[in-house]
């Protein structure tokens, strides 16, 4: 048979509930006048009588969504070619009775008609109409306040679908509006969240709890707490949790956007605000409603000393929360990442009783995010969340939830050129973690583009290596053996030593290897004209560094940055500021209440044996929950003393100029992709090159190569030694023998 | 050979129609008869507004202190009275309503007993005099839907109004107005029209 | 309250069927003038009304509120003549409003003649048997009082609406004048049992 071709249905046909249809298809499909049929369409199917078409001609159909499946209430099926095996003939017997939920227009209609008049009026739509089980009548071509008619159940239960006549029995399960129907409606779709359970758990307790034990709570005398307000930074999925937790209490939500309310004309932001207020008021009639505040900090600024328009909606605000009373069963819900800009007189119990702090998620919460967001992606088994976690330092779930969609986009990418499979390996993953960086470093001062680096690439200063790997490297990946050993992990560590001698890089290494957030930041980084501007961009750098921990924070040439106050000039600089800041962050006494993250886990030493891994992650999480702070210098003795003191700089990691061996290591690793000539005699060079930095001699490697380009024009295939004694001979090394002495002694 | 079938049915297609069109003229004038008492109903709410609207002890009405109250009682038992009359005319619909659904759903039951000797070819197969079965059923269910409708608006437009509401009852004649559709009403002239020569045949 | 008016209570034949005579008869014919100064009030308020109506809607308020459609009349030629026209109109009729109050007032003096008559007659305490059914002379009186007070209250409502009408500007206030005049507030569905009831009890209507 051919297909049909889907017509929109005729205006004479509306709310006729009839199927029109050519006369061959309904002898083919065995249908006389007014049979019923089901027509399954994308999206949904929808219950009809058959009817001939006027023109009697086939081919195409025309149906009245009379009686259709819910999801076509919301999207109704545009033109498209049907298969007739999608048309099936239903039984429809008289019904003895029907239970159903009426879905009127208003609020007010909902209070002020009296059921018996809904019923009524409900019975005689209903006449004649051929209904089916957990389908929705659509009652608009009535005209009236009466939209939908949910069908909830019907009698014979054993039948899916039947015609009600004047003798069915109509009983009324409950009365909805449109709005709060369709709401319901879309709550199909929800998005799972990860890592979230604390909070979502304290936002249902406090919409249940009145809903559950209104009577308790009157009796205890307990005031059902009426606000809360959700701090955290951006993407961590305030938004999404109340839309989550609002859909799975079903309670309605009434949403405003702050900025949205605001508006231009005097006093319409506080009419606005009121009349939202007013809105979800409604909308307790039918249920328990959050009103949900979002970005509220652009809402209600902190009130400042001058008549701001501002200041007026922040006190339109304030007397709208304390005007509800405990009749008024809806919770406003605020959510700000700024919540120091909240106007102070919001954040008192009795407005805002609860603030709970979402901070950038743990490992074990990025854990869960990221499980929550592969479910719905096809995953290779190699794919290993633990490590991805572990990986993902400083991530929000808005960053994850970015990774992931590149990573898929990396599958798909790969699946187009017909190379990869459709799961989303591993290597997918590792591609996108180099695009996607964490938003929380965004805009941060500190660098953070972080090309790996391995110990391997940097040759000798083999003892250098181990005391790095000993205070950054095993704190960070073996906690359980520091807490074992009631070991303290250090605070900071300072790199001094000449200048080339791969401090810098040997930070990187360590950081590569710990797999940690890295931020490195140098004097002209803080500089700024404005008095006070450096030491807050210093701050806000640490604060930074908090969000995403465990995290290495790298101040190269730290003498530029902060100096000393015994030498100083001017007492007053800004070094001696920065310098003053730097030791309060360090010791901790700038941590904001905001930056909390999680919920204090207490750790033990003996823990449950199948669990190990789980408890090494916890371990690790616990143990790192502070900044390492690694600086590195040139000039030891322009440092502050205090900065050296235990629990700051407290390991104090001398880098020596390279000896012999680390040179040969040097030049071995510099030379690894240079053609060399048999006759290159890498010793001798060593010998030569005494008081040569690491990056003299990579200088000296470069330098050579380009010799031998400049002197066999370009057809170079190989460096031979003479070119490298001729570059030695044009070099001086960039250390003194009493420079060197200078740094033998520790800095005081 | 479904001669005998067909016949019946057509017997039973022309006592509709011309029920339907007797009921027609029936609901027509119960409708000419509402219009007056919807205006009168408006009336007495705009009078009521208007007595809201004064304050009586700042007018020469001053020296009638019930005044108010007893104006007030006066025009809610005139508006009772309407409502009571106008709720009288929609039983009268409502009878013309069921009087139209039952005969239709008589012979639409008919039709469901004999389809078994009425194939499709039947009941779609017109003629210069008559127009086919599937036609006229349709039209009857069209006829039937549109009185249905008609009768439920008006229903819930009356029991919708609330004596403390006054600009619902103010607003209630011009309401009442827009639920005249003139187009369905001619739909059904003209199927009446249609049928005309097959419910002259014998 | 309208309507009936074909119900002309004291026909002659009415009159010389009954053979009541003496307090029953003058009773009896009271109650039958009851009836027809009430009708005559309906007409007249009737009449009022339209002309009421016509004065609001000459003195060129909106032609939305006109509060019978029936009696407007669409020409709004506000021109003072017919002001003055209509208002002198009213006028008379008021005034025989005024009258029609004042023969009822002579029917209760009468009433209150045949109670004294009663009372010297018998004792204090009335005579033994009712005139007619159950009501003793006293309940006629009491009844005529009651008619009266509401009609001279309300005659004294439309005097004032007669002053006023034609020098209000608020439409409101206008409404609430015409509205006045149409619903007669202080005459109250009751008077209209209250009469059935006389002419229950006189015979009038039969039981």
């Amino acid at each position: 048979m051919k297909s049909l071709r889907l017509l929109s249905v005729d205006p004479s046909d509306q709310g006729s509930q009839r199927c029109r249809l050519g006369p061959g298809l309904m002898s083919a499909l065995g249908l006389s006048l007014g049979s019923p049929l089901l027509v399954s369409v994308p999206g949904g199917s929808c219950l009809c009588t058959a009817w001939p078409r006027p023109d009697l001609a086939e081919g195409f159909l025309q149906m009245d969504l009379k009686c259709s499946s819910p999801s076509l209430i919301s999207h109704p099926c545009t033109h498209l070619d049907l298969d007739p095996g999608q048309l099936t003939p239903v039984p429809c017997l008289k019904l003895k009775g029907v239970k159903i939920t009426v879905v009127v227009q208003s609020v007010d209609f909902r209070k002020h008609t009296p059921p018996r008049l809904i019923h009524e009026l409900v019975k005689d739509m209903l006449k004649g109409v051929h209904v089916h089980n957990k389908y929705v009548i659509n009652l608009q071509d009535f005209d009236t306040e009466i939209k939908y008619v949910v069908i909830e159940s019907i009698n014979p239960e054993s039948a899916i679908a039947g015609y009600i006549t004047s003798k069915t029995a109509v009983e009324i399960t409950g009365v909805q509006t449109v709005r709060h129907y369709r709401s319901r409606l879309q709550k199909q779709h929800t998005v799972p969240l990860g890592g979230l359970e604390e909070v979502s758990a304290s936002l249902r307790e406090m919409l249940e709890l009145p809903l559950l034990y209104p009577r308790t709570l009157s009796s205890i005398g307990v005031l059902c707490p009426r606000g809360m307000l959700l701090v955290g930074p951006p993407g961590v999925g305030k938004t999404l949790l109340v839309h989550t937790v609002v859909e799975e209490v079903g309670a309605s939500l009434v949403v405003v956007r702050g900025p949205e309310v605001v508006g231009s004309r005097p006093g319409e932001s506080e009419a606005m605000l009121r009349a939202v207020f007013e809105q979800a008021r409604a909308a307790t009639e039918e249920g328990p409603c959050v009103l949900f505040l979002d970005e509220l900090d652009s809402l209600s600024p902190r009130r400042t000393g001058s008549t701001a328009p501002e200041n007026r909606l922040v006190a339109q605000l304030l007397t709208l929360m304390d005007g509800m009373d405990q009749s008024d069963h809806f919770l406003i819900v605020g959510a700000t990442n700024r919540p120091d800009s909240l106007d102070p007189a919001l954040r008192r119990p009795g407005r805002f009783d609860r603030e709970v702090i979402i901070g950038a998620p743990t490992l074990q919460q990025r854990k869960a995010i990221l499980s929550v967001l592969c479910t719905r992606m096809p995953t290779c088994p190699s794919v290993d969340m633990a490590e991805l976690a572990q990986r993902t330092t400083g991530y929000v779930g808005a960053d994850l939830s970015a990774l992931c969609r590149e990573a898929a986009m990396h599958a798909l990418r790969e699946e187009s050129k017909g190379s990869g499979g459709q799961a989303v390996g591993m290597k997918h993953f590792q591609e996108a973690l180099k695009s996607v960086r964490p938003s929380c470093l965004r805009s941060s001062l500190g660098r953070t583009d972080l090309s790996p680096v391995s110990w391997e690439q940097i040759g000798g200063l083999d003892e250098v290596k181990l005391r790095l790997r000993q205070s950054i490297e095993w704190p960070m990946r073996y906690p359980e053996a520091f807490v074992r050993l009631g070991l303290c992990r250090p605070h900071g560590v300072l790199l001094y030593g000449p200048p080339g001698c791969a401090k810098t890089t040997l930070v990187r290494a360590a950081a590569t290897s710990s797999h940690c957030a890295f931020l490195s930041v140098s004097g002209a980084d803080l500089y700024s004209p404005y008095v006070g501007d450096s030491e807050k961009a210093l701050a806000q750098l640490f604060r930074q560094a908090r969000a995403c921990t465990p995290c290495i924070l790298f101040l190269d040439e730290i003498d530029s940055l902060v100096g000393s106050r015994s030498n100083s000039q001017t007492p007053n600089s800004v070094q001696t500021r920065l310098l003053s800041v730097l030791l309060n962050e360090m010791d901790g006494i700038g941590l904001k209440t905001l930056e909390r993250r999680g919920t204090e886990k207490i750790l033990q030493t003996e823990g449950v044996e199948e669990n190990h891994t789980q408890e090494q992650l916890d371990c690790q999480e616990v143990s790192n929950k502070d900044v390492m702070v690694v600086a590195a210098t040139n000039r030891p003795d322009c440092l502050d003393s205090a900065l050296l003191r235990p629990g700051r700089l407290e390991h104090i990691i001398h880098v020596p100029p390279p000896d012999q061996q680390a040179r040969l290591a040097i030049l071995k690793a510099c030379t690894k992709s240079m053609p060399l000539s048999v006759d290159v005699c890498l010793e001798e060079l060593v010998a030569k090159t005494e008081l040569y930095s690491g990056a003299d001699l990579e200088n000296l490697c470069k330098e050579a190569a380009l010799l031998a380009l400049q002197e066999e024009n370009m057809e170079a295939s190989a460096i031979k030694h003479t070119y490298f004694l001729r570059a030695l001979s044009k070099m001086r090394p960039s250390l003194t023998a009493q420079q060197i002495h200078t740094y033998q002694t520790p800095p005081k | 050979m479904s001669k005998p079938v067909l016949t019946s049915l057509h017997q039973a297609l022309r006592k509709s129609f011309q029920c339907l069109e007797n009921n027609q003229k029936v609901w027509e004038n119960v409708l000419a008869e509402c219009s007056p008492l919807m205006v009168s109903l408006g009336n007495l709410a705009e009078q009521s507004t208007a007595l809201s609207n004064v304050q009586i002890s700042n007018t020469p009405l001053r020296a009638f202190p019930d005044l108010e109250e007893r104006l007030r009682f006066k025009l809610l038992q005139a508006t009772d009275t309407v409502l009571n009359k106008l709720s009288e005319k929609m039983s009268s619909l409502q009878s013309v309503r069921d009087a139209i659904s039952n005969q239709v759903s008589a012979v639409f039951q008919l039709y469901e007993q004999s389809t078994d000797s009425l194939d499709l070819l039947t009941v779609t197969e017109r003629s210069a005099i008559a127009p086919s079965v599937a036609d006229m059923l349709e039209w009857l269910q069209d006829a039937e839907r549109h009185y249905r409708q008609q009768f439920l608006r008006r229903k819930t437009l009356l029991q919708t109004l609330r004596a403390d509401n006054l600009s619902l009852l103010e607003s209630a004649p011009k309401r009442w107005k827009s639920l005249e559709s003139p187009s369905a009403e001619d739909n059904i002239t003209d199927t009446l029209c249609k049928v005309s020569f097959f419910m002259e045949s014998p | 309250m309208e309507g009936e008016s074909g119900d002309i209570t004291v026909t002659s034949a009415n009159r010389k069927g009954s053979a009541v005579t003496g307090s029953a008869r003058k009773i009896k014919d009271n109650a039958a003038d009851w009836h027809n100064l009430m009708l005559r009030w309906e007409k007249l308020n009737e009449d009022g009304f339209k002309v009421a109506a016509n004065v609001v809607n000459i003195r060129g308020s909106p032609s939305d509120r006109q509060l019978a459609h029936e009696s407007s009349s669409p020409s709004l030629s506000s021109s003072p003549a017919e002001l003055q026209n209509e208002c002198r109109k009213l006028q008379d009729i008021v005034h025989k409003m005024v009258v029609v109050v004042m023969k009822m007032e002579r029917l209760l003096t009468s009433q209150r003649g045949i109670q004294d008559l009663e009372e010297f007659q018998f004792a204090p305490e009335g005579r033994k048997s009712p005139l007619f059914h159950t009501w003793n002379t006293k309940q006629f009186e009491e009844l005529s009082q009651v008619l009266l007070d509401a009609f001279s209250q309300e005659l004294k409502l439309k005097q004032t609406i007669l002053q006023e009408l034609a020098h209000t500007w608020t439409s409101d206030l206008c409404m609430v004048y015409l509205s006045c005049w149409l619903h007669q507030p202080f005459i109250p569905p009751e008077t209209r049992l209250t009469l059935e009831a006389l002419l229950l009890e006189t015979g009038h209507r039969p039981l």
